[in-house]
Formats: C-alpha cells, sequence, structure tokens
C-alpha cells in the first residue's frame, strides 16, 4: 500500500491489474417468462479473461442472465430480451444472430453433469466435430488436450471408449467442462457447476475454473458465497431481477457498498 | 443491523463483543489502580493487584482470541462481520499491550526511591495518566456504541498525550542537567511516562479499529482532520 | 396419552392388514383366471403341436396340414407394417416432443393420435376397407399391412414422444451449448439417450400388432392355400383362428389351438425382449 495515501481508499482505484476491457457487455437487459419480469435494466460488463460470479437468493435471475449470454433462451418460446449484449461489440440480441456459432463462442456448463449417451472420447469430439475437420489423430491429441485442461486425462485416458455415464458425478462434470473447453470457445458459463458435487469434486472445479481463467473468459452462477468469493474477480449480487451491487470481488465481499449486498453475505438474508 | 439467519451466530458475535468489554474494563480498572500507586506509593498491595490484573488480561486475550478463530472457521464471516471479528482480534491485542504497560507503570512507580523531587514530578505524570485514562474509555464506548465519530476526538487526545509527555520529558533532562543525582530516579520517571504515552497509542488504535470496523475503510495514519472527513462522509 | 397412541396404532395396523388382504384377494381373483385361460391355452395348444405346422398349408376339412400360409403371411404383413410404421411414427414423435412444444398442430397431432391409440381395430379395419379394399376391388396382404400399420403408429408415436419427453432437458441444453444444429442434438443425443425405450416401444406395436383379427378380416380376409402374393388376399394366423375355432371339425379345432398358442408365444417373447432392451437402457 502507498505510504503517501494516508486513507487507504477502496482497492478499486490502485489495482495493478486494472478492470480488463470487457469481452461481453450488457446494456439495459431486460428479459420476459411469458408475462413474468425476470431481469430488470441490467447493466454489467464481463471483463476478458476474468471469472465473474453471479450471487444471490434463488429466483433472483441470476441463471436467467447467464442463459441470455448464449441464447439459451431462444430454445423456449415466450422467453424474450431485449436490451444489448455485446460480445466482441456486436449485439447478440438480434435476429440475424446464427445462434449456433454463437454458442460454439460461449460455452457453457450445466448445474447437473450431462454426459451425452456416448464414449468419453466421442463425448469430447462431438463438439469438435461439428465446426471443424480434423483427422482421426488430430482429434485424438485435442481429446487429450481438453482431457488433460479439465484435469481429467489421467484418470480416463485408460477408457476412452467407455461410455461416459459411466463415470463418477465429478468426473462426469469435469467431462463436461472438458467438452466445452475442446471447441475453444472464448467464453465459458458455468452455471451452479458443483451444486452437485461433493467437496473434494467441487475444490477441483474450482481449481479448473482458476486455471482457465488465462485463456477463457468466465462467468459463473453459484449459491454458494464462499465459492463466488474464492474463484471470482468480480461478483454481481442480484435481488428480484435487479442488478443491487457489481464490483471486484475483494471488495464486495469486505466493503459492500449497499446494505442489501451486506446482509446477503453476510447471512442476515430473510 | 438485522439479524442473521443463523441465530448462533448472532450468539457467538455478541458473547466475543461483550467478552471484548469485559476485558475493557478491567484494564480500565487496571490503570485506575496503577494511577492509585502513582499517587500513594504506600499501597503496596495495590501493585500486587495490578500484576494480577495483567494475568488475567492475559487468558482473556486468549480466549477471545480464540473465539473469533472459531467463529471464522465455523461461520466463514463476510464484509461487516469479518470486519468486526478482525477489529475485534486487534482491539484485544492492543488492550493486552495496555495491560502490559499498566502493569509497568505501576512496578516503576512502586520501585521508585522516596524522594521529593521526584513527589512532586510525579504530578505531571499522575495528569497525563488521567489523560490516558480518558482516552481509553472514549476509546471502549465507541466500540462498545460502534461510534466512529468519537474516534476524531482520540486522535485529538493523542496529540495532547504527547505534548504532555513531550513536556516530562523536557522538565526532567532540565532537573538531570541541574543536578546529575537526579538522573536515576528521573529515568524512572521518564520509563513511567512513556508507558503512559503507549497507552495513549493503543488507546488511539482501538478507536481506529472501531472506524475500519464500521466504515470499512483503513484510518490508521491518517490526521484527525482526515478521519474527521472520512467519517462525515456516507 | 401412551395407551391411547397405542389403541390409534393397532387400529391402524388392523386396517393396514384388512387392506393387504383385500388387494391379495383382487390380485389371486384376477390371476386365477389368467392362469387358467394359459393352462386351457397350452394343454390344447401343446397337443396339437406338430411338425407339419410349419410345413403344411391350410388343409382343408377332414386332411392333414398346417399353417405354414397363416404363419408366412402373418409374419409379412407384420413386417411390412412395423418397417412403414416405425419409422413414421417415430419421426412424428420426435416431432411432438422436441418441436412441437406450444403448437397448436402438434397438440391437434397429440390428441388425434391418442384417439387412434383407443381406436377399436375393427374401426381401423373398416376404414382401410371402405379406402381401399372397397376401391380395388379385392382382398389384399398390402390392406392388411396398411391396417395393422395404422394401428402400430400411434403405439410407437406415443412411446417415442414420452421416452423423449423424459430425457431432462439439460441434456438437449448441453448438446445446443456446443453449437449443434437441432437435427444433430435430436439424432446423436437425445434419441440416443432413449433408443433403448424407442425399440421396446416398437417391439410392443409389434406385440400389439401380432394378434389383431378383426382389422384384417376386412383387408387381408384369408387364404387356404401358400400365398407370397400380397396383392392378393392373405392367410394370416389370427384370422385362421378366428375360422377354424367356429368351424365344427376337430383337426381344425385343434391347428386354432396351436395358433393361439404360437401368437401367445411370440408375444411374450416380444414382451420379454421389450423388457430386457428396456433395462439395459435405463442402466
Amino acid at each position: 500500500m502507498n505510504a503517501e495515501i494516508p486513507i487507504a481508499r477502496p482497492a478499486v482505484a490502485h489495482r495493478d491489474d486494472a478492470p480488463a476491457a470487457p469481452k461481453m457487455s450488457i446494456r439495459h437487459l431486460d428479459f420476459h417468462y411469458g408475462a413474468f419480469h425476470a431481469l430488470k435494466d441490467v447493466s454489467l460488463d464481463v471483463g476478458e479473461k476474468r471469472v465473474t460470479a453471479f450471487i444471490g437468493p434463488s429466483g433472483c435471475g441470476k441463471s436467467t442472465l447467464l442463459r441470455v449470454l448464449n441464447r439459451m433462451y431462444s430454445l423456449y418460446p415466450g422467453q424474450r430480451a431485449s436490451g444489448e449484449v455485446l460480445l466482441n461489440g456486436s449485439d447478440i440480441l438480434g435476429p440475424d444472430v446464427d445462434l449456433n456459432l454463437l454458442r460454439a463462442k460461449v460455452g457453457m456448463v450445466f448445474q447437473k453433469p450431462t454426459p451425452f449417451p456416448m464414449s468419453i472420447r466421442d463425448n469430447v469430439a462431438f463438439g469438435v466435430s461439428l465446426y471443424e475437420r480434423l483427422t482421426a489423430r488430430e482429434m485424438d491429441e485435442r481429446v487429450e488436450w481438453a482431457l488433460t485442461k479439465a484435469a481429467l486425462w489421467n484418470e480416463v485416458k485408460d477408457k476412452l471408449g467407455q461410455s461416459g455415464t459411466a463415470l463418477s458425478g465429478g468426473q462426469q462434470q469435469r467431462l463436461c467442462i472438458a467438452r466445452a473447453v475442446a471447441v475453444q470457445p472464448e467464453v465459458v458459463l458455468f452455471d451452479e457447476p458443483t451444486s452437485a458435487l461433493d467437496p473434494i469434486s467441487t475444490a477441483k472445479v474450482e481449481e479448473l475454473i482458476a486455471e482457465l481463467k488465462s485463456d477463457y473468459t468466465i462467468a459463473i452462477v453459484t449459491h454458494n458465497m464462499q465459492q463466488a468469493a474464492r474463484v471470482s474477480d468480480c461478483t454481481a449480487y442480484m435481488y428480484l431481477g435487479e442488478l443491487i451491487e457489481f464490483g471486484e470481488t475483494d471488495e464486495l465481499f469486505l466493503r459492500p457498498r449497499r446494505r442489501e449486498t451486506e446482509d446477503y453475505i453476510t447471512g442476515r438474508f430473510g | 443491523m438485522t439479524e442473521h439467519t443463523i441465530k448462533q451466530f448472532d450468539a457467538d458475535l455478541e458473547a466475543i463483543r461483550t467478552g471484548v468489554l469485559t476485558m475493557g474494563g478491567l484494564v480500565e480498572a487496571q490503570l485506575a489502580r496503577a494511577i492509585g500507586v502513582l499517587e500513594n506509593d504506600a499501597a503496596e498491595g495495590l501493585v500486587d493487584r495490578v500484576g494480577a490484573d495483567e494475568r488475567q488480561i492475559n487468558q482473556m486475550q486468549i480466549q477471545i482470541d480464540q473465539q473469533c478463530a472459531q467463529i471464522i472457521a465455523r461461520r466463514q464471516p463476510a464484509a461487516g462481520d469479518l470486519r468486526m471479528v478482525l477489529t475485534i482480534v486487534k482491539i484485544t491485542n492492543d488492550l493486552e499491550r495496555i495491560g502490559d504497560e499498566v502493569k509497568k507503570v505501576a512496578y516503576k512507580a512502586s520501585a521508585s526511591p522516596d524522594d521529593k523531587l521526584v513527589r512532586v514530578r510525579f504530578y505531571d505524570v499522575v495528569r497525563a495518566a488521567g489523560l490516558a485514562q480518558r482516552m481509553l474509555r472514549m476509546a471502549l464506548d465507541a466500540f462498545a456504541r460502534l461510534d466512529v465519530a468519537a474516534a476524531a476526538e482520540i486522535v485529538d487526545s493523542d496529540d495532547e498525550l504527547d505534548a504532555a509527555f513531550g513536556g516530562i520529558l523536557r522538565q526532567l533532562i532540565s532537573y538531570m542537567m541541574e543536578d546529575p543525582r537526579t538522573i536515576s530516579a528521573s529515568l524512572e520517571i521518564v520509563f513511567i511516562a512513556r508507558s503512559i504515552e503507549r497507552i495513549g497509542d493503543h488507546a488511539k488504535n482501538i478507536a481506529e479499529a472501531v472506524v475500519q470496523a464500521v466504515r470499512g475503510t483503513d484510518v490508521r495514519h491518517a490526521t484527525a482532520a482526515e478521519i474527521r472527513a472520512e467519517v462525515a462522509g456516507p | 396419552m401412551g395407551a391411547e397412541r397405542n389403541a390409534i396404532y393397532r387400529r391402524r395396523v388392523l386396517v393396514n392388514r384388512f387392506n393387504l388382504l383385500m388387494s391379495l384377494g383382487a390380485m389371486a381373483f384376477g390371476m386365477l383366471f389368467l392362469f387358467w385361460i394359459l393352462a386351457v391355452l397350452f394343454g390344447n395348444g401343446v397337443a396339437a403341436l406338430s411338425p407339419t405346422l410349419f410345413s403344411q398349408p391350410t388343409p382343408p376339412p377332414g386332411s392333414a396340414g398346417g399353417l405354414a400360409n397363416a404363419i408366412a403371411g402373418s409374419v409379412a404383413m407384420v413386417a411390412v407394417a412395423t418397417l412403414v410404421g416405425a419409422p413414421v411414427g417415430v419421426l412424428a414423435g420426435v416431432y411432438l416432443a422436441e418441436f412441437g412444444a406450444g403448437s397448436r398442430f402438434a397438440d391437434a397431432t397429440r390428441f388425434i393420435n391418442d384417439i387412434l391409440l383407443s381406436a377399436p381395430s375393427i374401426v381401423l379395419g373398416l376404414v382401410v376397407y371402405i379406402a381401399w379394399v372397397a376401391r380395388v376391388g379385392h382382398f389384399s396382404g398390402w390392406a392388411g399391412s396398411a391396417a395393422l400399420g395404422l394401428i402400430a403408429i400411434p403405439v410407437v408415436v406415443r412411446t417415442t414422444e414420452n421416452m423423449l419427453r423424459l430425457v431432462p432437458a439439460s441434456l438437449r441444453e448441453a448438446a445446443v451449448a456446443l453449437g449443434a444444429p437441432r437435427w444433430r442434438v435430436i439424432l446423436q443425443v437425445t434419441l440416443r439417450a432413449v433408443r433403448g425405450g424407442v425399440i421396446t416401444g416398437v417391439l410392443l406395436a409389434v406385440a400389439r400388432i401380432a394378434g389383431e383379427t378383426a382389422p384384417l378380416l376386412f383387408t387381408a380376409l384369408n387364404n387356404q392355400f401358400w400365398s407370397t402374393d400380397m396383392n392378393g388376399p392373405m392367410a394370416n394366423l389370427p384370422v385362421v383362428i378366428f375360422q377354424f375355432a367356429m368351424s365344427p371339425y376337430d383337426d381344425w379345432q385343434a391347428l386354432a389351438w396351436a395358433g393361439a398358442l404360437l401368437i401367445t408365444l411370440a408375444v411374450l417373447a416380444l414382451n420379454v425382449l421389450a423388457r430386457t432392451v428396456f433395462r439395459q437402457d435405463i442402466h
């Protein structure tokens, strides 16, 4: 800390790693499930190669927000978003956006592990084969690379032909991470990735997120505030569809600016 | 502040805060006894009480620190709760150090030769001790009420105490230069005054810790004016 | 207090015992008739089994023969009905489950399918008779296949749709999240996840149409002789059983028992197979 600054100001003001350029910018986003107004005028930036966490009580809209970032909601009629969500500067909410290409760039890992009913190798290769023509050898290398990235290679290298559904829950989730990473997306969304896992598997997934950060932009929704505190650089606290507070995780967990945030993260909620 | 969803968390935090206030009360009583020793060095039993107080204060610090470690391990406090727990660890540390200084004051005072010159000089020292006592009470009150406005006042008082210490020092130096036979007795008084000045510093630390707990801003090494500006803010 | 609770508890035990006894009784009542039917069937059917059953066509009264033409006809018509009906049914089921959410057309399709599912098979036979047999002027194996196919399709549609609905949305979303186009998601992920269930549905449909008599009476009718011409009337087990069982001739009646046993065994085998396939899918 600088000796000439008599009163320590919020850490943001003199951080060495000033906030990175935004990878995704959310501007005045509103979201409706039919008549239900699920997100209300949400604006925030998801910094490039940083981990942005979304916390808040159930039903606060954090998962909804995540599902806007890869237009997952478009699968369902009656769900609509308005406002702007910029990925690398261009709006992804427009009608002309190629959703498949968008989702190839913005990958997602879900709450429950979702291995496909196929071999471990094919699980990882599935997404890759959609957009790249690789020789069998290149594909093997890619599969190994992705499984290594997901810290799963050593556990499955001798049984790549076995069904992905035969793995343990924690392994399945890492397989899903490998699958998401294999297509080399720019952003990876994690929707409560450890809520179905035991503490050891949870720790492994968190460690993985920390490692993936050097290559990917990451957004994570979690019910576990300590998890958000552990893995993220920035944290957004949401409540009833509104963004209550968004800031550096170091700040938000020590000196939240808003009373609502303080009550939630200190366990005084409801 | 509203209650935690987990009621035991509130109970644990409250128990720790009460412990700190009890410890503070003990330190205050110990300081009062030490001042009694300064005023009347014949009080032999009083010195022993001050020593016993110091040991009890040490035990309380250990106990409160343990409670703080447990609450961190078991409840993962965040934001205001976390700052409060960290602040309490700092405050117990300062209180324990005050207890050490008070003990030094009492022991040195009782060991001083019954010299007329020294007796007269104690007058200024007792006045400084009274100032330190007032600062300690204010700091503990600020903690009990989480009153950040009092912090600036305590910093002002500390400047006053520092000035008083400087005055005592200058006076004693002139005595020592006049009459070298007073050197050893004067040095004893210097040590006592030094301890009292330290007590003021620790009281100031406590007040600053309260500001950090309540406001989340670190006001150590800030001037009274800066603290006033910070405390007046939103 | 304690005694009171004991009284309530004792009463509950008694009520429990009474209900258990009643359900066991009801089950025994149903099982009794089932086993009675099976015992009679096996008793008469096994006695009538003979090697010529599979080699000789149906005989005129009083002479020796078998059921070869009826077995071949049944197999041919069921096979054609399945080969045409199963893909149609699976595709329709995929449409209803994957694309039909919130669509009126899908709701109407589902409703009509449910009506077809519970429509008496004789009605379907009649429809094919009016629409086809009456127009071309003669009974045929093709018309029989068409009637059987109409019965099979709703079964396959229903099971396929239900199985696909069991696929967790997250699995579908996971595939979509990788940027996979819809058809690949369906073919490679969702349909594959319920492969066993869909096959089970098809097998159950086959079992259902294998024993149908009424629609065939109006469409394929029967044929005394060996024939592989699907354009003409065709022999088949259910109609043969129907005709021979009603006849006054002992040897025809014996052949009817044998045919009934064959169909029952075939349906049983299909059911067991369906269960095995389904169970593999679950684990």
